[in-house]
């Protein structure tokens, strides 16, 4: 059986990747912190700022986390053919195919699998969601950020009703990040076990091993 | 009277010097310059007194009781000397047929003139039935006589966004006054209750300005309510410096540290609280050792319970399990862990049953 390597992944996607990692990681460690805070300075004077500290950290996690969505965004539309977003969503008669195999061969009811070099449609879908609740994230998290300025009050307002309500949501979804983050994982290196496509190494390499079609 | 330690006289003689301190304290509230008091010292002195119709819903007539305790006029400068006070069911001296009959005169006369202050929500369920007075609804008497105000202030949280009353599952369907009003400029005073500083100073900006203030979204104007209390807090430093009490009466709270962690809400209400004070003894909760509740905000019962914990509870449909977010997370992981791995178990399970097959 002879493979051949296809280049999937563009340097910007898989920047967007590990970006993603980092953020992510920072943001919700600080944000337990912020959240409830697990240190308790006793001496007063000490010119210690945990706190402030860890804002500030969440606050330029923040932001990074805001430009690399954005960047996800505009490769939905403008990245390669794996990277664009139609391909992923199980809206066309192939893709809602694609997703039910998808289902049958993850809970080990058949092993026909909807083999895509890109995304398979469930995964792919799943990201989208991912990336509308990183959209949410943003919105109610510079509404905490901002709560004075016009334009993030009104959006707040409207979406969450009261900065409360929107701190609720905040943190929900951070339990949603770290959900996503565990399940993935985890059927990353399923899928890197079951198929030597080397799909764990493609975020790395922008490469994976296709059958070749004699 | 011999004055008590504590005990300040109700009185309605104001000395010169008083009333320039409350209105100069007013002008301070309202973020108005120095050069504004003038201004605010004729308005507030001419004798086109601003007629108000005061009424009360359903309430705990907290409002008013705060404000009975304003010195900044207190309440019979502000009664006698700054607005016309014709109807409070409160204060007011006719009662039954007399005091309806000084509302409608009121009314007829200054049509499309006074202020409407309302105090209390307005239950909608069943036709309003909940509250009536002279046996009409609340939704009668504010739809009759909510259209011909000049403007509407509504004092306290109920009248703003339906307060304790509108709590889930709001048995009678309390709405604020600006649910069922329209058409009349509407000010939010929430606060439960509000500082008598913030309604002095809205009534004080009306007469200088012959407008409502500016507002936030909310309709609560910018000059009591443009800051959130965890940003002009005075125990702020502990907070940044991530000293907090972890329970009341121990060490940190001893020490006055940051309430953080005993639920305070502070972070996300917008209030004066912290400037303006109350009671002109200057305390106000978090002053006194107690986080803030975060009275000002709407659905504040529903939305900042339990009011020792950080954040709402959550609770699970069809299990009737309420418990706080983080257990619910941790909960929810374990079992995505466990999940995890009866999927890889039965993977591997079914591997070798193929493997045993073709052997």
């Amino acid at each position: 059986m002879t493979y051949e390597i296809e280049n999937v992944w563009s340097v910007l996607l898989r920047l967007f990747h590990w970006l993603l990692v980092l953020s992510i990681i920072a943001l919700v460690v600080t944000g337990f912190y912020v959240n409830t805070p697990w240190t308790n300075t006793t001496l007063e004077g000490g010119g210690s700022f945990p706190m402030a500290t860890m804002r500030y950290i969440h606050f330029v996690a923040g932001y990074l986390f805001a430009a690399v969505v954005a960047v996800r965004l505009f490769l939905y539309i403008f990245g390669n053919r794996q990277e664009r977003i139609w391909g992923i969503l199980p809206f066309t008669p192939r893709n809602f195919r694609g997703l039910i195999a998808n289902i049958r061969y993850y809970s080990y009811i058949s092993d026909d699998h909807d083999q895509r070099l890109g995304h398979n449609v469930l995964a792919g879908s799943t990201y989208v969601i991912t990336i509308v609740a990183a959209i949410v994230q943003l919105i109610s998290g510079y509404y905490l950020l901002y709560p004075e300025v016009v334009f993030w009050q009104g959006l707040g307002n409207a979406i969450f009703g009261s900065q409360q309500q929107g701190r609720f949501v905040h943190h929900l979804l951070m339990w949603y990040f770290i959900f996503f983050t565990f399940i993935h994982v985890y059927m990353v290196i399923w899928n890197d076990v079951k198929t030597p496509e080397g799909l764990a190494s493609s975020m790395i390499n922008g490469k994976k091993f296709k059958h070749k079609n004699a | 009277m011999e004055e008590q330690a504590g005990i300040v006289k109700l009185s309605s003689r104001v000395s010169r010097r008083n009333f320039l301190k409350g209105c100069s304290l007013a002008a301070a509230a309202l973020g108005l310059s120095e050069a504004m008091i003038p201004k605010l010292l004729e308005a507030v002195e001419s004798a086109q007194r601003p007629t108000v119709i005061w009424l009360h819903f359903q309430e705990c007539t907290g409002c008013t009781e705060s404000l009975l305790r304003g010195s900044h006029p207190d309440i019979g400068r502000l009664i006698l000397d700054i607005i016309s006070l014709d109807y409070h069911e409160t204060i007011m001296v006719p009662s039954g047929h007399q005091a309806e009959k000084s509302l409608h005169d009121s009314v007829k006369k200054n049509d499309g003139k006074f202020v409407l202050v309302v105090e209390g929500a307005i239950p909608t369920a069943e036709n309003g039935i909940f509250c009536k007075i002279a046996g009409r609804t609340a939704i009668d008497i504010l739809a009759e006589i909510g259209p011909k105000a000049a403007a509407v202030i509504a004092l306290g949280t109920c009248a703003s966004f339906g307060g304790i009353q509108a709590a889930a599952p709001n048995p009678t369907g309390a709405k604020g006054v600006q649910d069922l009003l329209s058409g009349v400029p509407i000010v939010n005073l929430p606060g439960c209750p509000p500082n008598p500083v913030t309604f002095l100073g809205t009534v004080l900006h009306y007469l200088t300005f012959k407008r409502l203030p500016n507002c936030d979204k909310m309709g609560r104007p910018l000059f009591a309510y443009g800051r959130r209390i965890h940003d002009h807090c005075e125990r702020r430093a502990h907070f940044d410096e991530g000293r907090f009490a972890e329970e009341f009466g121990d060490h940190g709270h001893k020490n006055g540290y940051c309430l953080y962690k005993v639920g305070c809400k502070g972070p996300g209400t917008f209030s004066n609280c912290p400037v303006a004070r109350f009671n002109d003894v200057d305390v106000w909760p978090v002053s006194v050792g107690h986080g803030c509740v975060g009275c000002t905000e709407p659905d504040f019962w529903d939305t900042m319970t339990p009011f020792y914990e950080r954040l709402p509870e959550v609770a699970i449909p069809g299990t009737g399990v309420i418990a706080d977010v983080d257990s619910v997370g941790r909960k929810i992981l374990g079992v995505a862990a466990a999940g995890a791995a009866i999927h890889a178990a039965a993977g591997i399970a079914k591997s070798k049953l193929i493997k045993k097959d073709k052997a």
